[in-house]
This record gives C-alpha cells, sequence and structure tokens, in this order.
C-alpha cells in the first residue's frame, strides 16, 4: 500500500500481469492438472486474458462451467482465488473496504490513537477490513491472485461502475488513507448469467467468453475426468440423456454441473450393482439430479422416458 | 503466410497496414451486420491478433471473437463473416506482403495497437498523379448520368439528378439504337488499359529473370557451390504474370438500366469480351442468362443483334444474390482461381440479404478477385449503404463508380497501382477527394 494518494490515472493496462509469460501449454497444463476439460476456444480465449491483462467476462447458462474456470486458473497455477458473489443490493463497503469502527472507537477511548494525529490516527491499516476487491489489490507474491467476480449480472448497475476503477487502473483510492494499487495485474474473470444487459463501458473493458453447452464428446469426457468411479458405458448413457433433454423446451436446461451431479448420484447408487443399462426407473427416479424446476419435471412422462432411454441405449450402442 | 517467430508472429513490418486495414474493414462488417462491437474493440482485436499470431485460423477467430463481440447473439453472425476476413488477410500475408517482407529491413512488426491513417495516402497520391484535365468538371462534380436523361448521350452534364429506379421491373426484350452505337475510341483505349491492369497481375511464383525487379537469393547461393562460394553475379527473379479470366456478371435490372447508358454497357461488354483471353458474361435481374456467345460478335452492333435474336430480356427486378447462386449452381466453371468476376450492379438487392453475403462470400473465396462496378457510385456523395451493397461489400476487393470511360481508367490505374489484393476501391478515387478538397466547391451557407 501506499501512504499518499498516487496518480496513475495513464496506467497502460498491458503492463506486467504476472501471467503474461504464460505459455499454451503452462495453460493447458494447469487444465488438464485440474480435470477441467477446455476446448481450443477457452483455451485460446483465456491465454489473451492472461497475457493482454485484461479482465474475461465468461457468460452462459448455469451450470456450464464458468465459476469453474477461475477456480481452475487458481488451483493451476498455485495462487489464491479472491471470490466476490455478486447480489442485488451489493455495496462498496461490501466489495472493496470497511472501516473497524469498535476497534477504532476502542482505541479513541483508551486513547492509544486519535482522528487528526497522523502519526498515531485510527485511519491506518490496522483498523482497515479490506473486502475482495481491496484484498485482490493489496495482495503480494509471484502470481498475483485470480478474482473471480461472479454473477455480476445480479448486482446493481451502480456497482458496475466501481467495477470500472477497478478495472482500468488496478487502484483504489480511500480518502483517509491514500491509494492502493495492484503491484501487478490480478487475473480477472467475470461471469455472467445473463439476467440483465452489462454495460457497454464495462464490455469494453473485458475480453469475451461465450460458454456453450458442451457437445455430447466434450461432456463424456468431463463426467469421465470428474466421476471417475463410474462406468464408461453408463457415462455415455447419462451424457445421451442430459443431450436428449437439451433439446426439449424446458424452463432451465440441465448444465454440466448438473450432469456431474447427476453422475455422482448414479454412481452412488449403482456402488453395488454392476454396469447394466440405465432403466426408465432409474432415470425416472434420479431425474431431480438435472432438472431442478417443477415444471421440467412434470413434463417427464411415460413417452418421454421411453425417448430418453432410447437415446441412452443407442448412445451405448455406438460405443 | 509469412515466416513467423516461435510465438507464430509475422515476421514483417510491412503487412502491418493491411493487417489493420482488413481488421477495420471486418469490424465496420460486423457493425453493420448488427453486432455489437465496442468503440475500442479493433485496437484490442489486433492485439490479440498480434498475441495469438497468423498461422492457425482457428485461433485468430477465437481470438477476435473475443475481442470483437460482446454478446452471444453476436457470435453466429461474427462466426460467418470471420471466413471472409480470415480470406482476405491471408491473401494480403500470402501475396502482397511478401513484397514487403522482402524490404523489411528491420523485420519487426510494429505495435498493431497503435493508430494509423493508412487510408489517406493512396487517394492522395493518385490526386497528384491526375492530369489537369482528369477531373470530372471544372464546375459541379458529376453526379448519375443517365441514359433516359437528355443531353446525358452527348457528353453534357446534368446537376442534383436523382436517379429513379424500379424497384420490381417488368422485363423487355433488350432493344438499342444500333444506329447510336458508334465507335467509342476512349472506351477502347480504356477497356485496353483496363484488360490490361488485369493481365499484368502478377502471381505468387517468381521467374527467372534478366532484369528482374528482386535479386535472387537461392540462385545466387546454388550458383556459388560451382565458384567455391563466390557470387559471381546475381542472378535477379520477378514475379510470374498470370493470364487472368473474366466473368461479368451484369446487373441489367430496371434500376440499374435507368442510370447507365446502355449503349456504354453494352460497348463495354463487347469490347472487354474481344481484348481478354476468356470471358463469361451473364446477364441478371429476376433471372440470369449467360449471354458469353452474344458478345463473341465482331462488334456492338452485331452483339445488341445477338441479343434480340435470342430474344434476351432485361429490366426485371433485382436479384443479385440469386444470381450468384445461379452462377454456383449452373455455370461453376466459369468462376475459378484465374478469374476476376466482375459485377456490374447497383446493389439495390431485392431478394435476400443474408444470401446475398453467403454467394458473395462464395464468390469471393472461388476467384481472383471481385471488382463491383456500381453505377450509382459516380455520384460522389455516394455511400454504400443500401443493405444488399453493404452485405456484399465484405466479400469484394473493390467498388468502383460505372458511368463512363473515365470510370473505367480509375479502375485500371488503381489496378495497376496497388493490384487487385490492394487498397483500391471507391474511397481511393481522387475525383472523390477532390470533391471535398476543392477550394472552389460551391456549398451551402
Amino acid at each position: 500500500m501506499t501512504d499518499e494518494p498516487s496518480a496513475t490515472a495513464g496506467r497502460d493496462t498491458t503492463e506486467s500481469t504476472g501471467f503474461d509469460d504464460v505459455s499454451e501449454d503452462e495453460l493447458r497444463a494447469a487444465f488438464e492438472a485440474t480435470d477441467y476439460v477446455a476446448d481450443d476456444d477457452i483455451v485460446t480465449t483465456v491465454l489473451l486474458a492472461l497475457r493482454l491483462g485484461r479482465p474475461l467476462l465468461v457468460e452462459g447458462e448455469p451450470g456450464a462451467g464458468k465459476t469453474e474456470l477461475a477456480k481452475v486458473l487458481a488451483t493451476g497455477f498455485d495462487t489464491e482465488l479472491i471470490r466476490l458473489q455478486c447480489y442485488e443490493g451489493l455495496a462498496a463497503e461490501n466489495a472493496l473496504y470497511e472501516w473497524n469502527y469498535t476497534k477504532q472507537l476502542l482505541a479513541v477511548q483508551a486513547d492509544e490513537r486519535g482522528v487528526d494525529d497522523p502519526d498515531a490516527s485510527v485511519f491506518d491499516e490496522e483498523y482497515l477490513l479490506e473486502r475482495p476487491l481491496l484484498q485482490v489489490l493489496s495482495a503480494g507474491g509471484d502470481r498475483p491472485p485470480v478474482l473471480l467476480i461472479d454473477e455480476v449480472d445480479r448486482a446493481d448497475e451502480e456497482f458496475e461502475a466501481l467495477l470500472l476503477e477497478v478495472l482500468s487502473d488496478f487502484q483504489v483510492s480511500i480518502p483517509e488513507f491514500g491509494t492502493v494499487e495492484a503491484e501487478t495485474q490480478p487475473v480477472v474473470i467475470i461471469t455472467s448469467n445473463r439476467t440483465r444487459a452489462l454495460s457497454d463501458a464495462l464490455k469494453r473493458r473485458c475480453l469475451f467468453l461465450h460458454v456453450e453447452p458442451p457437445s455430447f464428446e466434450k461432456e463424456k469426457s468431463i463426467v469421465e475426468r470428474k466421476v471417475p468411479e463410474l462406468d464408461g458405458a453408463i457415462a455415455t448413457e447419462l451424457c445421451a440423456v442430459t443431450q436428449r433433454l437439451r433439446q426439449e423446451p424446458l424452463r432451465k436446461q440441465p448444465g454440466v454441473a448438473e450432469t456431474l451431479d447427476w453422475a455422482r448420484a448414479i454412481a452412488q447408487l449403482r456402488a453395488d450393482d454392476g454396469t447394466g443399462p440405465l432403466s426408465p426407473a432409474e432415470i425416472e427416479h434420479t431425474i431431480g439430479c438435472l432438472l431442478k424446476e417443477v415444471d421440467d419435471v412434470e413434463r417427464i412422462d411415460e413417452a418421454m422416458l421411453e425417448t430418453l432411454t432410447e437415446a441412452a441405449q443407442r448412445a451405448r450402442g455406438n460405443e | 503466410m509469412l515466416p513467423t517467430d516461435g510465438d507464430g508472429v509475422p515476421d514483417a513490418a510491412g503487412i502491418r497496414d493491411e493487417v489493420v486495414e482488413a481488421l477495420v474493414m471486418f469490424v465496420r462488417a460486423l457493425r453493420r451486420a448488427g453486432v455489437d462491437v465496442p468503440a475500442n474493440a479493433g485496437v484490442v482485436g489486433a492485439q490479440a491478433l498480434v498475441e495469438v499470431g497468423f498461422d492457425d485460423e482457428d485461433r485468430a477467430r477465437a481470438a477476435l471473437r473475443a475481442a470483437l463481440v460482446t454478446r452471444a447473439e453476436g457470435v453466429e453472425t461474427f462466426d460467418r463473416l470471420f471466413g471472409e476476413f480470415w480470406r482476405r488477410l491471408a491473401a494480403h500475408l500470402d501475396g502482397d506482403a511478401n513484397d514487403a517482407l522482402d524490404d523489411a529491413p528491420d523485420g519487426a512488426l510494429a505495435p498493431l495497437g497503435a493508430e494509423s491513417a493508412p487510408s489517406d495516402e493512396a487517394a492522395e497520391t493518385a490526386a497528384a498523379e491526375m492530369e489537369p484535365g482528369d477531373d470530372w468538371n471544372d464546375g459541379d462534380l458529376p453526379l448519375v448520368r443517365s441514359a433516359i436523361e437528355p443531353g446525358a448521350s452527348d457528353g453534357q452534364e446534368t446537376d442534383s439528378t436523382t436517379a429513379t429506379y424500379s424497384p420490381s421491373g417488368r422485363p423487355e426484350t433488350v432493344t438499342v439504337d444500333v444506329g447510336a452505337l458508334i465507335d467509342d475510341d476512349p472506351l477502347d483505349a480504356a477497356v485496353d488499359r483496363l484488360v490490361g491492369s488485369l493481365a499484368s497481375l502478377r502471381g505468387r511464383r517468381w521467374r527467372r529473370a534478366g532484369s528482374g525487379e528482386r535479386a535472387d537469393p537461392r540462385r545466387a547461393l546454388r550458383q556459388s557451390v560451382a565458384t567455391g562460394g563466390t557470387v559471381a553475379s546475381l542472378p535477379e527473379r520477378a514475379r510470374r504474370e498470370t493470364a487472368v479470366q473474366v466473368a461479368v456478371l451484369a446487373d441489367v435490372s430496371q434500376s440499374v438500366l435507368d442510370v447507365v447508358d446502355r449503349g456504354f454497357l453494352l460497348r463495354f461488354l463487347r469490347t472487354l469480351t474481344a481484348r481478354v483471353r476468356r470471358s463469361r458474361v451473364f446477364f441478371f435481374d429476376s433471372d440470369v442468362r449467360d449471354v458469353t456467345t452474344a458478345f463473341d460478335e465482331p462488334t456492338t452492333a452485331d452483339a445488341v443483334r445477338a441479343l434480340e435474336r435470342a430474344e434476351t430480356s432485361w429490366g426485371g427486378g433485382t436479384r443479385i444474390g440469386h444470381a450468384v447462386e445461379t452462377v454456383r449452381r449452373e455455370h461453376s466453371e466459369a468462376i475459378d482461381r484465374r478469374t476476376v468476376a466482375l459485377i456490374v450492379s447497383d446493389g439495390l438487392e431485392m431478394g435476400d440479404v443474408a444470401g446475398l453475403e453467403r454467394e458473395m462470400t462464395w464468390l469471393a473465396s472461388r476467384s481472383r478477385g471481385v471488382l463491383w462496378l456500381n453505377p450509382l457510385a459516380a455520384n460522389p456523395e455516394y455511400e454504400p449503404t443500401p443493405a444488399g451493397m453493404a452485405a456484399a461489400l465484405q466479400a469484394v476487393n473493390g467498388l468502383f463508380a460505372f458511368i463512363d470511360s473515365r470510370d473505367i481508367l480509375e479502375i485500371a490505374r488503381q489496378l495497376e497501382q496497388y493490384g487487385i489484393g490492394g487498397r483500391i476501391g471507391l474511397e481511393y478515387d481522387p475525383r472523390r477527394r477532390q470533391k471535398t478538397t476543392r477550394p472552389d466547391t460551391k456549398t451551402k451557407p
């Protein structure tokens, strides 16, 4: 931290990020080590975000693996993940910093610190409660942390304006304290479920990645990596069912996260029961792992169960 | 593609302008297609391209998608238009940029994100080269001259004419007063020069040359083996000149016939056909007719009679996309990598614009290049904003005015100077530029 506010408005956002020397092989290795199945588009886009030092705005349906991307980057590069979960009404004091008023009051009452004395002020780092954005800016280390601003579309538009300053200059001004500036730019992953349109100003500062629902092959690969205890043929059937369900006009399409939940559930239920094909009853009893809306669950009648079972059997037959 | 360093970054300063220009055109095409592209996206896109290099189309696509697209709805349009951008960029890097590579002394790619203003230089150069009598007029600049306007055919200029046209039109048999089809030396000379400029287009291959434009280091090295490593003489090389074929798709819809001198159009087609090695000519309005054989006749008058005998019609509506599609389906042999496609049309597409865009992408990828000759573009105020013209523009090497022989000369001049893959087109036409820079240009207070 700096004691005095510093003028850094003209800062070049492409300066060292701590990740600007990351190679594609290193990035792929990081994904591989964390069992994250990323296609070439994702690898290229993330690599660009790292090298150019630009925030990455990731959009896609819930459960598509947006949040996981930030976690994987932090784990894969052995750095800290700092998460800011957005919600309606999120304010600056929840995202940036707060003063520890109780501690300040006690210090003043005990006559240890004052308000005006610059050498013994209660507006000191000791009394500052760092929230996620400030934590990121003041973090040290060789590799900067990964900042995950999750579901930014849930936050108010006023909060986006606050983000603009942070994302443009990677610094924040605290009137009583000074300017806090990141030594190295953090990796910033912003996720959005597209429940509302984001401002142009925010989008202009970001690279964009739209995560599509995975293909059958990719989803199968994800299930096999994340749920290794599940038999391969059953994993194939599960993915075929999920893919078939995504063709239906559901209120909420199952994402990869739901597929993984379902796979883990089936693996648990079949722990002692071999590798036989999925039965309609088995699908019906566990469909709640995939579908989270009552209306969607009610669509699964006998005819639909038969369709799903056929899809599963066809996929197993094609193995 | 160009030689690259380990990261796939092109090792040539000379391609910077070409990459920037292709990128700017791509961004414009995306915006025209309704994609929400941020204001700074071009700079970010250039930085992204430099990071990922130019060797892998998929990587470049992913990089530019991340930089240029901000909404999921734009992804599909981006993917659709990217192919043409990449083709254009690859043409720059494969062909003309090799010249720049040879000339580049330090071999480093200048920062692409920096500002550059390459586009005006060409027009300024061209303007400086113009002869005193080459400008359109001493007074007001010409507007569209129409065959249906009194006095237009005898060279008189008209003021502030707005072209009238019928968007649908009713086909009628081709009829032109044969007696009016007198020899036109300026047109013949202009077409000669155009054909010369097309035929002199250089290919990618080099040939040995006694006094070529470049030294041939490889050959010099080979020869030096015989002299113990000493280079006794410096062999030289030059680009091969490839034979160029032409396919003309002439829009004879009512909207075009209303603004173009029909006699001029027919004379142009006849003269062009007579002077290139191989040509195909198609008339199209709402239908497509292969009229190549008619223009094989020895004179324009004979060509008109042949068209009349064949009861060839014109004056229908404008379906450019359908015309290109028909050529693709039924006459695909007319277009190959050696063929320069000339489209004579006002771009006022009455059919499916998305289809036109798709077919133009095919035409651009299949042909040596596409030149669009637009009668409406003779108006200095013209902007290619009609939906059909805007959609087609991304696949066109150059859009030019087409109303008289001076327009043909301008096309030839640009082709001679910059080649079909270079920065050519209406925006580099010095006559348009003059309109804005002439001190005596009258403007309303």
